[in-house]
């Protein structure tokens, strides 16, 4: 009698299931994102002990509290009002320096933009990122001295900055330092002051839609200046691109971007051959025509000590589908043509993935490493509704193909469910369990 | 009372379910994402049960009647769910096998359906665990340990963390029966689940009587083993009469 538990993928190859495959550009997106939190609310977690969370320390001096510093003698409505005068200013900031950005690439300056934009990297991970390997190291007591974390803190800075725009770089290295970028620049935005913290994402939030969806948004100009000039945006974005190496069990049906489109868009037009059954024949994967871009949030970072500002970190997401890896889907069953019209596929030659800006990278973690100051639960709910925030823009990015704010949706879900989990939640469940009461 | 413990006290409450999802649902992204929208599910009925709850808490008194019906509710409330996620996982079937007919792949496979079933039910048991246990544990990596009154014997973070680790098996392995059950039209599966689920729920009212943890965590115990036992008869059965109809075309 076989064994119940057979799982098809391992029988012959004909047993491969559809869900082997589907999905995987989704998750693909989605790790780097959950790893990204969890490293912020790790690191917030350890080196936010009692003693340093009293008010003694002073919030940093930034751009986001130039208007007013919250104290924590102050009335709610002095502080709600001071918070949204700050993130009026912060956001005026960004639109700034976002129609700078805009000004500058019209005008050809990229290779300038591309070296601002290195050196900024080379800043956060160097300055910044030593100044959170200081509070580690002194948190967990590790024996390091001070010349070798410098030498260590500055080939890492290096290795970095060679690694953002070089396209010689391996993908998993430059992916990596684009999380461990957003790490840094989000456990630095954390220590905001809570009320300006919730102000400022509601009020990215709104300035991304407008950006990105309005016709002389700044973003969006952007956007389709470089699809115009058919070049790379310069700017600080991850790409979700497969590492085919990591995948020696899947099978050849893991098509990155097929999975995308496949259950709620209709295929657009057709490929040719569509009768062959010849072994080579590449699938087609049924997604988007025209290639849309997703990018998200150019990060430019202010150089200033003293103001800090984050430009232009919206989530503008739009798809890049002009080409998508394509990698021999069904060919093994050769391809047969379907009937109807509607069902035929387009084919991609390209070598790109879902891209999604740093910005959004940053400020998720923002949302989520709040709610980790305040508790656990928060922290899961909050998580929970940024990924599903995640995945319906994703979803709709395969239904308008063009770029979309990626902060919106799940900047939004996030902050309902965490005010819903601590004002309703957790009386309720903390009061069950804590008597053993669970279900 | 340490590091050390804490992450053992997340392991009792978490191991099962992390071995399956790193042997199961790893492999398989399209698990991940079901796992996640279960998730999201059960927390949003999570948030509308506290919603309904909300005028009534805190429960002052530590009688039984009003946790009572409390669980009553509660567990009514996430039955019902639980037929409204089935229908949407059958929407999904068919998105599924239309598109696989589009691509001219094989439509989903009975171990197909049992998997996502397994991914639906182990997101409902992570989501359990993590608010119902985890969210608890924060004190637990620090210096000391916690006792509950009605519970001298057992430090509180290690009854949670058997009582997570109980209800992470019966909600994943009751999905899967669950679902079997509503696919075939078995009355038996049906009832055994909603059921299964009440009486696990009210064996945790025996932690609030004095000392009634020490009936109440082996019987929670007992209840997950026979969920588990039925739902492995009942993936037995269907997996072999479906080798057999398949064999004999």
């Amino acid at each position: 009698m076989p064994p119940p538990d057979d799982p098809p993928s391992t029988t012959t190859t004909t047993r491969t299931s559809i869900i082997d495959s589907l999905g995987v550009e989704i998750v693909g997106v989605m790790s780097p994102v959950s790893i990204c939190m969890l490293l912020v609310v790790l690191i917030l977690t350890s080196l936010s002990s009692p003693s340093t969370t009293s008010s003694t320390s002073p919030p940093p001096v930034t751009a986001a509290t130039l208007i007013y510093v919250e104290s924590d003698s102050d009335s709610p409505s002095h502080k709600l009002l001071g918070a949204v005068l700050d993130a009026a200013a912060f956001v005026a900031l960004i639109a700034a320096a976002t129609f700078l950005l805009v000004l500058l690439y019209y005008y050809n300056f990229t290779s300038f933009l591309k070296n601002y934009l290195r050196f900024s990297v080379f800043f956060v991970l160097f300055s910044m990122g030593g100044s959170i390997m200081a509070s580690l190291l002194q948190h967990f007591s590790i024996p390091l001295d001070a010349p070798t974390s410098f030498i260590l803190l500055f080939n890492f800075a290096i290795l970095g900055v060679l690694s953002v725009f070089s396209p010689a770089v391996p993908i998993l290295l430059r992916q990596s330092y684009m999380v461990s970028v957003a790490v840094i620049v989000a456990v630095w935005f954390a220590r905001l002051p809570e009320w300006t913290t919730w102000v400022l994402l509601i009020a990215l939030a709104l300035y991304d839609l407008a950006a990105v969806l309005c016709p002389h948004g700044p973003l969006r100009i952007l956007v389709e200046l470089a699809s115009s000039r058919d070049e790379e945006l310069p700017a600080l974005v991850y790409e979700a691109r497969p590492t085919d190496s990591s995948h020696p069990v899947s099978p050849p049906a893991s098509t990155p971007v097929a999975s995308l489109g496949s259950v709620e868009m209709q295929p657009v037009s057709e490929a040719s051959n569509s009768n062959s059954s010849s072994v080579d024949e590449e699938e087609r994967s049924p997604l988007v025509s025209s290639p849309p871009v997703v990018r998200e949030n150019l990060s430019n970072f202010n150089h200033e000590q003293v103001r800090e500002s984050n430009n232009s970190n919206h989530a503008v997401v739009e798809m890049e589908t002009g080409e998508s890896e394509t990698l021999a889907l069904v060919e093994r069953e050769g391809f047969r043509s379907s009937s109807n019209s509607d069902s035929e596929f387009e084919m991609f030659d390209s070598t790109r993935g879902i891209r999604l800006g740093l910005g959004d990278f940053v400020f998720y973690s923002v949302l989520v490493g709040r709610a980790a100051m305040y508790d656990l639960m928060t922290v899961y709910a909050c998580y929970l509704a940024i990924i599903s925030g995640l995945g319906c823009t994703l979803i709709l990015l395969s239904v308008f193909r063009h770029a979309l704010p990626a902060l919106p949706i799940s900047i939004t879900l996030g902050v309902i469910f965490y005010f819903l989990t601590r004002l309703l939640m957790e009386p309720f469940v903390v009061g069950a369990s804590t008597n053993l009461v669970m279900f | 009372m340490t590091v050390a413990a804490g992450v053992g006290y997340v392991l009792i409450a978490l191991g099962p379910a992390l071995s399956l999802f790193a042997s199961v649902i790893a492999k398989k992204p399209f698990l991940i994402l079901t796992l996640l929208s279960s998730t999201l599910f059960w927390l949003i009925s999570l948030i509308i049960l506290a919603g309904a709850w909300r005028a009534f808490l805190p429960v002052k008194s530590t009688e039984l009647w009003p946790y009572s019906i409390l669980i009553l509710t509660s567990v009514g409330f996430q039955e019902g769910i639980r037929i409204g996620f089935w229908r949407l996982f059958k929407k999904m079937e068919d998105m599924l096998n239309a598109f696989a007919d589009r691509v001219s792949k094989p439509r989903l496979f009975l171990t197909d359906k049992m998997l996502l079933a397994l991914a639906g039910g182990l997101g409902h048991g992570l989501a359990h665990a993590v608010f119902f246990c985890l969210s608890l544990l924060t004190p637990a990596f620090g210096p000391a340990t916690f006792y509950v009154d009605k519970c001298p014997s057992i430090p509180f973070f290690l009854i949670s963390a058997i009582i997570a680790l109980g209800f992470v098996i019966i909600h994943t392995f009751s999905m899967v029966i669950a679902f079997n059950g509503y696919t075939e039209g078995k009355r038996k599966d049906q009832i055994f689940v909603p059921f299964a689920h009440l009486i696990a729920a009210l064996i945790t009212l025996i932690n609030l009587v004095p000392g009634g943890c020490n009936i109440g965590l082996p019987l929670l115990c007992i209840m997950a083993g026979t969920t588990l036992y039925y739902s492995w008869q009942l993936v037995w059965r269907r997996l072999t009469e479906h080798q057999t109809t398949r064999s004999s075309d």
